[in-house]
């Protein structure tokens, strides 16, 4: 019991513990279907001079996190690309406007969605793994 | 000379060849050039900018420098980058397109976002993708 309890949480250093596998693929299926069942439909419906690259880059973020639910740890860029594009609207955009009081109608909506994702990501991206093999670890061969 | 070229081209069954690689490092590098328009545009737009699109951009130019050093990690940022213009295409670019009423920035977008669907199936090491995001076993569930 107490084994078991323990490999849940604990894992070799250079291994993601079960316990973050489950965390990644929860959160894989919160975009996937969570913020999928909000901006897939935008793609059926939608004014005739809609630009739609917002939606097409969301529902294909939604469709391809399906994938990190087979593959938590490859598909690992994609929850820091949605960490990024998150932090960079909060600090560019969301907080600025929240403090001036001056924002855009999609604003009430925008704010408290993306402002979640900016928590969230930063507490189930496993930081260590992240370090070693996206920053420490020798880029792809050159010759 | 032949031996050379044979392992630039090509580096066995099971391994992506360097000239694959080099062709991901250009696609990253274009990226990095072509979106810093839109992400000097972060620290300098108008108040009430929605900010959606050009954090998306922020956020992708981000990923193509780490894309640049660690190409083959990076591939499912290519896959979504070729999946999310094929989905723009479908919904939105040919349907304006052949329809004659879109948005004001259609004409642009056709090429700047509808070219690269091609561009990326081009670059994206199907072999590897293969083994990698479809034969591989899935991570472990218990």
């Amino acid at each position: 019991m107490a084994s078991t309890a323990q490999s849940i949480a604990t894992a070799p250093a250079e291994d993601l513990s079960m316990f973050r596998l489950y965390v990644l693929r929860a959160v894989y299926a919160l975009i996937a279907f969570g913020e999928g069942s909000i901006v897939v439909p935008d793609l059926f419906i939608h004014g005739p001079t809609a630009r739609g690259v917002i939606p097409a880059m969301l529902s294909g973020l939604c469709l391809m996190c399906l994938l990190g639910l087979r593959y938590p740890r490859q598909m690992l860029p994609l929850l820091l690309f949605e960490m990024a594009w998150k932090t960079i609207w909060f600090f560019a955009f969301g907080l600025p406007q929240y403090l001036s009081g001056q924002a855009p109608p999609t604003f009430a909506e925008d704010f408290p969605a993306i402002s979640f994702g900016v928590v969230l990501m930063p507490l189930v991206i496993p930081w260590g793994y992240a370090w070693r093999h996206y920053v420490r670890a020798a880029g792809d061969r050159w010759r | 000379m032949n031996g050379r070229s044979k392992s630039f081209w090509r580096r066995g069954e099971k391994e992506v060849s360097l000239a694959r690689l080099y062709a991901i490092r250009a696609l990253a590098l274009l990226g990095i050039w072509g979106l810093f328009e839109t992400v000097r545009t972060l620290v300098a737009h108008a108040p009430l900018d929605r900010g959606v699109h050009k954090a998306l951009i922020g956020g992708l130019w981000v990923m193509t420098i780490f894309a640049f050093r660690y190409p083959l990690k990076m591939v499912p940022i290519l896959l979504f980058e070729m999946l999310w213009k094929m989905i723009w295409l479908m919904f939105f670019g040919l349907p304006q397109w052949w329809s004659g009423t879109g948005s004001p920035l259609l004409g642009e977008d056709i090429w700047g976002i509808g070219a690269f669907p091609l561009v990326c199936a081009l670059v994206i090491p199907w072999g590897y993708v293969w083994r990698h995001y479809v034969r591989a076993p899935g991570e472990r569930w218990r």
